[in-house]
């Protein structure tokens, strides 16, 4: 929820953004710009040298565009003042030739380029992405998904739209616009000045209306904030307000909402609608000015009308440049921005490699001991501490305590998401920092609480669990997660494509998937966090029995906050801010009359009431 | 498309008046090059510098005039387009407020909420740049044509013939980039949902060591993307370039039979010049044109989503019917009732039966998906029966007139929702003019009203992003209190009570049978419902037992079961 309306906010002031930029607008924040842009072009890898021709080519097409103008202004004056056909054919050969290769080179640079950048991209996405796997679990933990989710899509879409064209296009405005005056002041000095005088203008009015489309903007956007944030709330308590009656109250507000968003939206378009109507205006005045002062300096035998005719099209060949420049700089800076918050993940240091002389493991019995294992996420504050416990292969031990006891620790502990800072926990005897990680965790299988499953056939899905296995394995391991019969039920049996958002099947429904997952992957060790708290009690009566058929013969942790699924553990650990306090079964642990027991009289006494 | 242009019905002066505008311009437009051509026949060429000069003060002053026009048609386009936004907006909103739960199964909140927002702004774009540019260009063109050949009739053909089949290349190469890109946008959502599943399950596939089969899964999409990315730009960069050139080829032509002309005195050097220059104009266009294109798509696509939701079929207050207006007692029953939410889900509630009278409490328990919520929302007519009768007090709920029959009953979803502002504020919601007394009698009974005391501004305290954040208990009991004020004849709770401890909840549901009111109450647990008069065990949308604890405990197997289970059933 929080990252959709991250993204929704980004894109709505990126729009806005994007369509007052011009002379005046704060260009976007960037930290380092020669090596962010050092490192963009690492990812061209072998297409450097392509890169360079683009660029090349570029110059190339540049120059070409002066030239049409030019030739073309040439053969006005050959047509009027010599009359002969064969300069004249000639001149019309040369033009043609010019066309042609302009058209040639400017789709060549952008073909090129296209291809570049959009391999660029995609090595950069690939690399990104892998190194996300290669990651330590805190990396995750440590930031909003909504941000990480922006980093990857919005700012990478960004640098690939941004290499596509705007490298291009700002490459040839500059060299147009200088181009095109320095052909200019070569044709007729006099004239350029003249042309030049609406450079000034320009600059002045695109002051006076970004000052005023961007207060509009800004506030457009505060407007449609206030009515973003109010429209969700409505929309999602949209039951309530039918149950109470009150659309009319509701609409009420809104109209007002939406009316003062009316009232800025209307002021920064209106502004933002001058900007083109100036740079007509001025582009007419130019023509005016050509025209006119050219025409008497033609009268006088200063120029010629070629010039002129020339002239007419340079004019509009540098405004236009001129007023995008400051368009094509920003977007360049803001894929800059965008590529440094991507180089910062990549920057992250990736999961420690294995140990030397690491190696792998196979059909592990299950015997799990952790040894006086201390661990701290920062140096000061330790969260678990002075650690020590034995499971037999084959047993069940349930992690118990209050949030942040040290419960998920444990478990990222032994999986090695974490590395412990003092003691050492073994598998069958042998300590696993000798263990490679890979091989350490083929041998585990883990149902958490959120079902994870992914957009595609709930036979794929069960196969994650063991990549290899048959159709016929998957349908056996839904059978002895006691999901076979709910998946046959529906239309399309074991091909129904799952929706993201979990549609079609039920809550229970999918846990039961993610027990045959588990199951399909047959691991020595299990490892179920919470996989039966969001179920009702009624549905986890159901997942119940597939639960235990999964825990059969394996050595499983199980954190859980409900008793019965406790009580059957022969291992009970008692965690309190990081230690172990009690450890016992529950018959045990009751007759201590400690911490457990408490929990378990408190409980039992309170349901005395209503039972 | 065309419901979205009906919507500037309302605003038709300002269209009129910024088209009619934009008609100045486009005469300033298109008059430039024939003074131009003056300029160059009668001043330059005859040495009349007066010419010259007069045509160059007309041209510079005819510029200010479109620019004067261009300023004032921003005004009347933006009042028009932002109208327009407002408009739809307007309804969009008034639409959702006629939802019930079967609308909202097409639609997520999600994207309602884009569709307001960015889909709404997207049309206000297109609208305002169809006002000012997109009649423009191809009125230039066409106007552009016809001056030309007022100009020099024999040197227009030229562009008649090359300049339509030019555009006519341009709109079939545009139009299968359109179609391209749209599958990249496919390819990108593809990408972005593998990244999403990958970060939501990173726990699982480090858990279950898949790393490197997701590495190749995303490699997979990403070179699809990258692929169909390349072959969308390819082609649309192709269009440019082979129209640039082939206008510049119509250009030299023009060029070098114009030439021909002016040699047999045919033409004049003004009006050759003068075609070049619309020809060179016209050009120009083109990359207008290509930006509308992509422009009017996209639009097109908002404009598809708006409609839907301005299309969806619902039923307001008005034509939910029914006229009669009694004061409710609070006897319920339900005579064969089904209801499903469309054809082809199947019904999600069958053939129910069952009878509350006035003052009862009755208990309902059945696991998710059992139909439970929809059975308590066919009361309210949130939802619609589909077959079978709903009696309350022995009269058939269509006779009844929906929002009077609402004021007296009160529904409590599993999920309290409540609204930004004050405690006050949220409890008083339920009542029009609710005294301070109701809403502390209110609070009071839904046990909140210690706590609210305890708060600095106690029922002034602000409830949202910067005031108190609450415990799902508290929010529980204060979205209880809210449909308390109203001292409801019914009273449905869907499992609204989940989160209370066990003393809390006894204690309410002590005081709720206190009062004069019929209750439904939705439960997971039995100890919430163990007391009910009577008790509907649901499964699959069936009542597959009737009867109160005692008897369902000695008969219902089902029922025995989940007793058994949530014996032991405690929390740790």
């Amino acid at each position: 929820m929080a990252s959709s309306k991250n993204e929704r906010e980004r894109r709505l002031s990126q729009q806005s953004h994007r369509r007052h930029q011009g002379i005046g607008t704060k260009p976007p924040k960037v930290t380092n710009m020669k090596s962010t842009l050092f490192r963009i072009w690492s990812y061209m890898s072998g297409e450097k040298r392509l890169f360079k021709l683009v660029i090349s080519v570029v110059v190339v097409s540049s120059i070409l565009s002066l030239l049409g103008p030019l030739l073309l202004g040439f053969a006005v004056d050959n047509v009027i003042s010599e009359p002969e056909t064969t300069t004249l054919l000639q001149m019309v050969i040369v033009l043609l030739i010019v066309y042609v290769l302009y058209s040639i080179t400017t789709w060549m640079q952008n073909y090129w380029m296209i291809g570049i950048a959009q391999n660029t991209v995609y090595r950069l996405r690939n690399h990104l992405f892998s190194h996300l796997q290669r990651l330590p679990l805190l990396f995750f933990q440590k930031r909003q998904h909504g941000e990480l989710m922006s980093r990857l899509t919005n700012d990478i879409e960004n640098v690939s739209k941004t290499l596509n064209s705007a490298v291009i296009q700002f490459t040839t405005s500059v060299l147009t616009i200088t181009g095109t005056i320095a052909a200019m002041i070569w044709l007729s000095s006099l004239l350029t000045l003249l042309t030049l005088t609406i450079v000034p203008v320009m600059y002045i009015g695109m002051k006076w209306i970004t000052k005023r489309t961007g207060r509009y903007f800004k506030e457009q956007q505060r407007n449609l904030g206030e009515m973003n944030g109010y429209v969700e709330e409505m929309f999602s308590g949209q039951q309530i307000i039918t149950m109470y009656s009150q659309e009319k109250r509701v609409i009420n507000e809104f109209a007002e909402k939406n009316e003062a968003l009316r009232t800025s939206g209307y002021w920064a378009q209106t502004y933002s609608g001058f900007i083109p109507k100036l740079m007509n205006m001025l582009n007419n005045a130019s023509f005016a000015i050509i025209v006119g002062a050219g025409g008497m300096l033609a009268l006088n035998g200063m120029i010629s009308l070629g010039v002129i005719v020339t002239f007419t099209t340079y004019s509009r060949q540098f405004t236009r440049p001129l007023n995008d420049l400051a368009n094509q700089y920003n977007m360049i800076l803001s894929a800059v921005a965008g590529a440094e918050r991507v180089f910062q993940i990549i920057d992250e240091a990736e999961e420690e490699a294995d140990e030397n002389g690491a190696a792998g493991i196979k059909n592990i019995n299950g015997d799990i001991r952790f040894q006086d294992v201390d661990f701290s996420y920062d140096d000061d504050q330790s969260t678990l501490k002075g650690l020590n416990f034995h499971v037999k292969s084959g047993e069940t031990v349930a992690l118990v305590g209050p949030t942040g006891a040290g419960k998920t620790t444990i478990i990222s502990l032994l999986s090695r998401f974490y590395e412990t800072d003092h003691g050492t926990v073994f598998i069958d005897g042998t300590d696993i920092k000798t263990i490679t990680r890979e091989s350490l965790r083929s041998q585990m299988g883990v149902v958490l609480q959120d079902s994870i499953l992914f957009q595609t056939t709930i036979r794929e899905n069960i196969r994650y669990g063991r990549l290899d296995a048959t159709d016929f394995d998957v349908e056996r391991a839904a059978r002895s997660a006691n999901a076979h019969d709910f998946i046959r039920k529906l239309p399309k049996g074991y091909d129904t494509v799952l929706d993201s958002d979990g549609k079609g099947i039920s809550y229970g429904q999918r846990q039961l998937l993610s027990i045959a997952r588990a199951m399909l992957a047959d691991p020595a060790l299990l490892i179920l966090d919470e996989a039966t708290s969001s179920i009702d009690t009624v549905t986890e009566m159901k997942i119940a029995d597939g639960l235990e058929t999964l825990m059969k013969g394996r050595t499983s942790f199980v954190i859980a906050h409900r008793l019965n699924t406790i009580r059957n553990a022969d291992l009970i650990l008692v965690l309190k801010s990081g230690e172990i306090i009690e450890k016992g079964t529950h018959k045990e642990l009751v007759k201590q009359d400690g911490f457990y027991a408490d929990l378990v009289h408190t409980q039992q006494s309170e349901n005395k009431v209503s039972m | 498309m065309r419901k979205i242009l009906s919507y500037t019905s309302t605003y038709k002066k300002a269209v009129w008046i910024a088209v009619f505008l934009m008609g100045i311009e486009l005469v300033v437009e298109l008059v430039q090059p024939l003074f131009m051509a003056k300029i160059i026949d009668e001043g330059i060429m005859k040495g009349d510098m007066s010419v010259v000069g007069l045509w160059g003060g007309i041209l510079l002053g005819l510029s200010f005039i479109a620019f004067a026009a261009g300023i004032s048609s921003s005004f009347y386009a933006a009042q028009a387009s932002q109208g327009v936004g407002h408009d739809i907006r307007r309804d969009i909103f008034q639409k959702v407020q006629q939802f019930t739960r079967k609308n909202f199964g097409s639609f997520s909140t999600p994207g309602l909420i884009t569709r307001i927002t960015n889909d709404v702004i997207q049309i206000q774009n297109l609208l305002f740049m169809m006002m000012r540019i997109a009649l423009r260009a191809p009125l230039f063109i066409l106007f552009g044509m016809v001056m030309a050949f007022f100009i020099h009739p024999g040197l227009a053909t030229i562009l008649v013939i090359s300049v339509p089949s030019l555009l006519l290349f341009l709109f079939w190469i545009l139009k299968k980039g359109v179609k391209l890109f749209r599958r990249v946008q496919n390819k990108l959502d593809r990408v972005n949902t593998v990244i999403r599943e990958n970060l939501a399950g990173i726990r699982l596939i480090k858990g279950f060591n898949r790393g490197v089969y997701e590495e190749n899964r995303f490699e997979d999409v990403n070179g699809s993307l990258m692929n169909d990315n390349k072959k969308a730009l390819w082609i649309t960069e192709l269009a440019m370039p082979i129209v640039m050139l082939g206008m510049n080829i119509v250009i030299l032509i023009i060029l070098w039979i114009g030439a021909t002309k002016l040699n047999m005195k045919s033409a004049q050097a003004g009006e050759l010049v003068a075609i070049i220059n619309y020809a060179t104009r016209m050009m120009f266009t083109f990359s207008v044109f290509t930006f509308l294109i992509m422009n009017f798509s996209r639009g097109n696509a908002s404009a598809g989503r708006i409609r839907k939701v301005l299309d969806e079929e619902t039923e307001g207050l008005d034509e939910l019917g029914g006229s009669e207006c009694p004061s409710l007692k609070g006897g319920i029953s339900f005579e064969n009732v089904s209801f499903e939410f469309s054809p082809s889900d199947g019904p999600a509630l069958k053939d129910l039966s069952f009878t509350a009278h006035v003052g009862e409490t009755i208990g309902i328990l059945g696991e998710t998906g059992s139909g439970k919520t929809s059975l308590l929302q066919l009361i309210p007519r949130l939802l619609d029966i589909t077959t079978g009768r709903v009696l309350l007090d022995g009269v058939d709920i269509h006779k009844l007139n929906v929002e009077h029959i609402r004021k007296q009953i009160s529904l409590v979803p599993q999920e309290a929702h409540l609204f930004s502002g004050t405690i006050k504020g949220n409890i008083g919601w339920g009542k029009d003019h609710a005294t301070m007394e109701d809403i502390i009698q209110a609070a009071k009974k839904a046990q909140i009203h210690d706590f609210i005391m305890s708060l600095p501004g106690s029922y002034d305290a602000q409830i949202g992003q910067k005031g108190v954040t609450f415990s799902g208990g508290q929010k529980q009991r204060l979205s209880l209190a809210r449909a308390l004020v109203r001292d409801p004849k019914i009273l449905l709770l869907d499992d609204s009570t989940s989160a209370l401890d066990a003393h809390t909840e006894m204690k309410l549901l002590q005081t709720l049978k206190e009062m004069q009111c019929t209750v439904l109450i939705v439960a997971q647990k039995i100890s919430s419902i163990q007391e009910a008069d009577q008790i509907l065990l649901l499964n699959q949308g069936k009542i597959i037992g009737n009867g109160d604890h005692e008897t369902l405990l000695k008969t219902n197997v089902y029922y025995q079961s989940v007793y058994q289970s949530q014996l032991q059933e405690e929390v740790i």
